[in-house]
Parts: C-alpha cells; sequence; structure tokens
C-alpha cells in the first residue's frame, strides 16, 4: 500500500523525466539495435534522390547494363535511360528488369528473360540483396562461363550505376541458393569486377 | 543466456580446428618437401553435376554431367595405372552428390589433390577452347583479414588448441578450407592447363580464379578443368568422342605428374 501511495504523487519533473529518458532509450534502440533494415528503409524513404535531369518532372537515370558479345567472352556495356526514383531499390529494380529484357543492339543477355526481379534492396551496409524469380536457375543450363557472365552483369550492373552499392548478395525466390546451375557460389557476397568488362 | 559463452568459445575453437585440421589433412603443404607427390595418398576426381542436376547443354543433346563422368572415369585409370595413389570418385555413376558431399568425400578421405572435371557452357556459341579454374576469395576485408591471420598465426595455434570433432565446427572448416592452399591450386592449374593446350589443339583460355562452390570446401590443392564448351556445336561433337575424352585424361594426368615432380 506505502507503494501506491508514492506512485499516486509523483512530481511532474520526475514524470517527464522519466518519460524522457525512455523517448531517447526508444531512439537509441531504434537507430542501433539490429533494425538495420528499418534504418535504411527510414533513410532511404526520407533522403531526396539525386535527379537525373536537374529536378525536372518526370526525371530519368541512365545506368550502364552489361551485356556479353558474340565475338568475345567480355561483359560490354550499353546505356539506356530508366524511370529515376522514388527509392535507388527501385531504381536498382528497373536496372535490373532491363538487364533482363536484353540489349537494345547487337549484344546478348546472359540472364533467362522469363527471369523477374522479385526486389531490390541496397542496405546501408553497402550490400545490395538482390531476389529473382527461381527462373533464373531453372531456364538455362548453365555452364562455367555462363553462370560467371550471368552473376558478374548483376553484380557490375548495380555497383556501376549505383554509389551505394558495394557488394552484391543473389537470392533466388526469397532463399539463399549455393549456385544458379551448379558453378558459382552465391552463398558470399560478391564484389564487383570490371576486368570482365571489355575496355 | 548460458549458451552465449559457449557459443563465443566454440567459434573460437572452431577458427582454430579449422586451421590444424587444414594443415593436417594436407600433409604436401609442408615448405620443405623434396616434391608436392612425395605424401599424397589419396586424390578425389569429381565428375561435375550429375543426376537432376545436368549441367551444362549441348545442340545435339550431349550432357555436361555424362562427358565429365567419361572423361572422370578415364582419368581415374590412367592415375591408379602409373601413379602409386588411391584415386576416389564422387561419383561413378549417375547420380545427384551435393556440393558438400562432394569436398566431404575429399576432406574425409584425407585427400591431397581434388580435381573438379567440367565441360563449359556459354551463351556465345563461337565460345570455343579449355581453361583451368581455381578458386578466387572475392575477399571481402574481413575475410582478407581472417586469412592474413590464418597464415600469420598457424603454427601458434596449432600448437595449443585441441581440435573438436564437433559437426558444426567441420563445417565452419570446410568452408573455408581452401583458403590455405591458393597458391597449390595455383601452380597445379598452371600444369595441367599447359598440358590441354599442348594435346587438345583447342583454344587455350588459360588459368583463371573464380569462386566456384566446389572449391571452397576442399582442404588440399584443388582445380577445376573446362575441358571445352558443350554449348560449341563442334566441340560438343569432340567431347562426346572417345577419343577426345582420353586425350583430356591424358592431359590432365600429365599435368599431375608434372605437378608432383616441382619442388617445394
Amino acid at each position: 500500500m506505502a507503494n501506491n501511495k508514492k506512485a499516486k504523487k509523483p512530481k511532474p519533473v520526475l514524470i517527464l523525466g522519466a518519460l524522457s529518458i525512455v523517448l531517447l532509450v526508444l531512439v537509441i534502440i531504434f537507430f542501433t539495435g539490429g533494425g538495420r533494415e528499418k534504418v535504411a528503409r527510414f533513410i532511404d524513404a526520407n533522403l531526396p534522390k539525386t535527379p537525373a535531369a536537374a529536378g525536372e518532372p518526370a526525371a530519368t537515370k541512365t545506368v550502364t547494363l552489361f551485356f556479353l558479345d558474340d565475338d568475345d567472352d567480355f561483359l560490354h556495356g550499353e546505356t539506356r535511360p530508366i524511370a529515376a526514383g522514388p527509392t535507388a531499390n527501385e531504381e536498382a529494380e528497373r536496372a535490373l528488369a532491363e538487364l533482363i529484357k536484353g540489349s537494345e543492339g547487337s549484344l546478348v543477355s546472359p540472364l533467362p528473360p522469363q527471369t523477374k526481379v522479385r526486389q531490390v534492396f541496397i542496405g546501408k551496409d553497402g550490400v545490395a540483396t538482390v531476389d529473382f524469380s527461381r527462373d533464373v536457375a531453372e531456364k538455362f543450363a548453365y555452364g562455367s562461363t555462363m553462370e560467371l557472365a550471368a552473376v558478374y552483369a548483376v553484380v557490375n550492373t548495380l555497383a556501376f550505376n549505383f554509389k551505394a552499392v558495394k557488394k552484391v548478395v543473389i537470392l533466388v525466390e526469397g532463399a539463399e541458393k549455393e549456385t544458379l546451375g551448379g558453378h558459382v557460389d552465391l552463398t558470399r557476397a560478391f564484389l564487383p569486377d570490371y576486368s570482365l568488362v571489355a575496355r | 543466456m548460458r549458451s552465449d559463452p559457449i557459443d563465443r568459445t566454440a567459434r573460437g575453437a572452431a577458427l582454430a580446428a579449422a586451421l590444424l585440421v587444414a594443415l593436417a589433412v594436407c600433409p604436401v603443404s609442408g615448405q620443405a618437401q623434396a616434391g608436392q607427390g612425395q605424401r599424397i595418398q589419396t586424390m578425389v576426381i569429381d565428375p561435375g553435376h550429375g543426376g537432376m542436376e545436368t549441367g551444362a547443354k549441348g545442340k545435339f543433346g550431349n550432357l555436361e554431367k555424362d562427358i565429365t563422368l567419361a572423361i572422370s572415369l578415364k582419368l581415374k585409370a590412367l592415375v591408379e595405372r602409373n601413379m602409386g595413389f588411391e584415386v576416389v570418385l564422387t561419383r561413378d555413376k549417375d547420380v545427384d552428390v551435393s556440393v558438400e558431399n562432394r569436398s566431404a568425400i575429399a576432406n574425409n578421405r584425407k585427400a591431397g589433390l581434388f580435381i573438379s572435371v567440367h565441360s563449359n557452357g556459354a551463351v556465345q556459341k563461337k565460345a570455343a577452347g579449355s581453361e583451368t579454374f581455381f578458386l578466387s576469395l572475392n575477399a571481402t576485408d574481413e575475410e582478407t583479414r581472417r586469412l592474413a591471420y590464418l597464415e600469420n598465426n598457424s603454427s601458434a595455434l596449432q600448437s595449443r588448441i585441441d581440435p573438436s570433432s564437433d559437426d558444426d565446427l567441420m563445417m565452419i572448416l570446410w568452408d573455408m578450407a581452401q583458403t590455405a592452399y591458393i597458391k597449390q591450386s595455383g601452380q597445379l592449374a598452371e600444369m595441367v592447363q599447359g598440358e590441354l593446350d599442348a594435346l587438345l589443339g583447342t583454344r587455350n583460355r588459360g588459368i583463371k580464379q573464380a569462386p566456384f562452390k566446389i572449391l571452397t570446401g576442399v582442404a588440399c590443392p584443388a582445380i577445376l578443368v573446362e575441358a571445352a564448351f558443350i554449348s560449341n556445336p563442334e566441340e560438343e561433337q569432340k567431347l562426346a568422342s572417345e577419343e577426345f575424352q582420353s586425350k583430356v585424361a591424358e592431359a590432365i594426368y600429365r599435368g599431375l605428374a608434372r605437378y608432383l615432380r616441382m619442388p617445394e
């Protein structure tokens, strides 16, 4: 009972003080405690995106997509505009969809045309996580060279066009997969490899 | 949270065990060996793919998994006839074998050499030739630091820590096992590719590094040989012929012999 009485007559300053401490703790937990994704999403959603055409409406962003050429083993860049914003994640999804759609010239996409980009998420730590539909693994019978080209076309396209992307993780149908076709290890994050790009 | 400190200890022990076993499994890693082959008793040949997983496909319907098995069987026979060690295949028929099981076979049998046999596939129909891969670490900063630590502290750790046989620890160990053998794997790749180039008459695409899953967990010198392109109709027909398959096996065998004679 004595406790109850004490609790019923607290000083307003104490209540304010206690509330502000609780608030502070909540803020700290929000920004530091495991909620990386939440924070990244929050930041992504609130940062103004650099408009490609000096802030005009319906802005576009020019991206470089990496395709194969019939005559050599290298990746070749091809530029094209995509719709800009609102988030880098969405721009990245659009860029990969264009990569899958294929070249507007004579180059060849190293990914199965049926592949859908389910999601791209660029984390605050610089890791872009790409989630493809299962077609990416099932519609091609990959050889080593083909699988390397498919993986690095994706990795290089993201790292080259989006400054925030340092590494890329590839998921299939929302889950980690060992390889696309039995060769290239997908369980580790990829750094871009521009030595595969034609000079 | 009683398990927390145990977890941490386990992780530390895992790293140490990784080192220790990796060093113990592959006796050829010693700097002062007279030849690379001195203490190898077992080698593992890995016919790429198998079962549901066909690998690359040729225009005439040939499958990578069948070509790799045919070449591997020929290579096994050659090595057994001419070299003094046991040869273990990761599969000797058309069955699925997981990547983990393939490297586990090599590590459990204490293999001193690991050769994965493949036939290549590219989107470009003109792509042709043979190439030999060894592992690239695709090293992140963290992995580079870990590797540097491993190289610098291996002997100290080896003398202090008793390896555990815990399954989880073994998985962690094998996940990074190949990092200790990159240099030898590169030499092996060079020797084998040289012979492929000399014997096959196909385009020499050279030796390359790639982050191939099959190589990451193998605790001894390990390479992946791409004999030729099954996606190239001309090379597909070669690959399907017994004569060419024998030549590939012979080239790998000769490269292997050259590697084993190498000093250090």
